[in-house]
């Protein structure tokens, strides 16, 4: 049906025999079978988008999304690990090497993320005993993944694929982190890849607590490229102050997002205008374009560990991560 | 067979493309925007095929683009961008379809169907009040894109267009010989 489509002798000889004019090239049956088949793709569209538009009650589109995963997926993953000749040549031909410093690395990282979860200054300004119920939760289990696919600006969304899946463990709404802090969040899974939102995306939004003062606020993406984002208080009357970092809060059951993950720091200031309360703006520790390793935490304690206070034991000597 | 053969290729063409624009490119984006390397092929097989092959080529790209991760948008919106633009840049080809296309002509093609396809992906957002499109943004990203694919199609374009002449060349060799 398609077969002399735009062919060039056919089109010549439209041209040749002068009495087809250039804004209508093609015989009338030919233009007819061009519109329709342009409705027929706007309509096909438009009946994806209806489709797809309602995400309650699961979308019919979503099996596409599973085989175009599991299609693309290793695809993307096998693409992206090409890419690493183009930087490093020996490295194509020396897979051992760079598994071994992947290792390192991710040991290394693996270790700070601990210190970061153990040791973190959230809690510098609570008393004391609270200070070792936040040093007495545990390590949360990591999944390490690379991430294989990120999202272009144009279509604004800040979204980023990872090349670990359901079968690794890894479900909707888990934390992402990397060695410098909160990357984002799971929100769809397939056997091998998952869709991490990130905290720059605007339909993101992050309990977050003021590390000075204790505060709790909510950070919300602003979908710029850095990732910088916005933090308003719930307390009206807390002031927030430039150098001030703000961590997680935690959701309850560690889902979406576990508690004491630093998120960024305090940049600027400004008072909300006819209200009270001010809003922040808030320059996230992990740099959103340059994601590579990520932790996805899949194995919180189902719940923090309340252990009973002892009021014999001093402050400072946590049985454990007592890192400062 | 040959158009199966051509089907095929152009199948091949847009996945290879989505995989490289999804996971290469985005390693070298400019402020976050990546070439749009789907939009390049879908009007490379539009400037040498025609209007129809551009809006079911847009479709399918587009549609590819919407379920691979890391889509997270509704699905459809870069579908009906890309098939637009794809169907509009067939239409330029046929509305100065004298010779080969000319590098400029090419080149402003590939700008408008940026500018076109962008502004689709946008407004579909914004009807759907999509809360991450922003169109305080849209000038400058679609600034960067349309830049951006301009040179991605000097390399992309002659390329995909000899390929698909090729094949038109064999069947017309095929047809004529015996």
């Amino acid at each position: 049906m398609l077969k002399d489509l735009g062919s060039p002798t056919a089109r010549s000889a439209f041209r040749s025999a002068g009495e087809a004019p250039l804004r209508s090239a093609g015989t009338p049956s030919s233009v007819r079978r061009r519109r329709t088949v342009l409705v027929l793709v706007i309509l096909a569209c438009f009946t994806l988008i209806v489709l797809d538009a309602r995400r309650s009650a699961g979308s019919p589109v979503d099996p596409l999304r599973q085989a175009a995963a599991s299609v693309f997926g290793p695809l993307e993953s096998t693409a992206s690990s090409a890419r690493q000749p183009v930087d490093n040549l020996r490295d194509r031909f020396a897979e051992m090497d760079r598994l071994k410093a992947e290792n390192e690395k991710l040991k290394s990282e693996n270790e700070k993320l601990h210190q970061d979860l153990n040791t973190t200054d959230y809690a510098r300004n609570r008393a004391a005993e609270l200070d070792r119920l936040l040093k007495l939760a545990p390590a949360y289990a990591m999944t390490p993944a690379r991430v294989i696919g990120i999202g272009s600006a144009q279509s604004f969304n800040h979204t980023v694929t990872i090349d670990a899946g359901t079968a690794d463990g890894v479900h909707v709404d888990m934390t992402v982190l990397n060695g410098d802090g909160l990357v984002g969040r799971v929100v769809r899974t397939t056997q091998a890849t998952a869709t991490v939102l990130l905290i720059g995306d605007r339909n993101s939004t992050v309990g977050g607590r003021l590390n000075a003062a204790m505060a709790l606020g909510f950070v919300s993406g602003r979908g710029e490229v850095g990732g910088t984002l916005d933090y308003k208080l719930v307390d009206l009357k807390a002031r927030p102050k430039v150098g001030d970092r703000i961590v997680t809060w935690g959701s309850s059951g560690n889902a979406p997002y576990v508690p004491g993950v630093p998120i960024g720091v305090v940049t600027s200031v400004t008072p909300n205008q006819g209200a009270l309360g001010s809003t922040a703006t808030v320059k996230p520790y992990v740099d959103p374009t340059r994601i590579d390793t990520v932790g996805v935490v899949t194995g919180p304690p189902a719940r923090t560990p309340r252990t009973q206070l002892k009021p014999s034991t001093t402050p400072g000597s946590a049985p454990k991560g007592g890192g400062n | 067979m040959i158009a199966l053969l051509r089907i095929g290729l152009a199948a091949l063409f847009l996945m290879v493309a989505v995989t490289v624009q999804t996971s290469v490119l985005s390693n070298i984006a400019v402020a976050g925007v990546t070439c749009d390397l789907v939009l390049i092929v879908v009007i490379a097989l539009a400037l040498s095929r025609g209007p129809e092959w551009g809006a079911i080529a847009g479709f399918t790209g587009g549609l590819l683009l919407d379920v691979v991760p890391p889509a997270d948008h509704t699905a459809g919106r870069w579908a009906l961008a890309l098939a637009i633009a794809g169907y509009v840049a067939g239409l330029i080809r046929r509305e100065t379809s004298t010779g080969p296309v000319g590098p400029l002509i090419v080149a402003a093609t590939v700008v408008l169907g940026a500018t076109l396809s962008l502004f689709i992906y946008c407004a579909t957002g914004s009807l759907l009040h999509d809360p991450s499109v922003d169109w305080g943004e849209f000038g400058v990203r679609l600034g960067i894109a349309a830049g951006y694919d301009v040179v991605g199609a000097i390399v992309v374009i002659p390329l995909v267009m000899w390929i698909m002449g090729r094949v038109v060349a064999a069947r017309e060799r095929r047809r004529v010989l015996p």
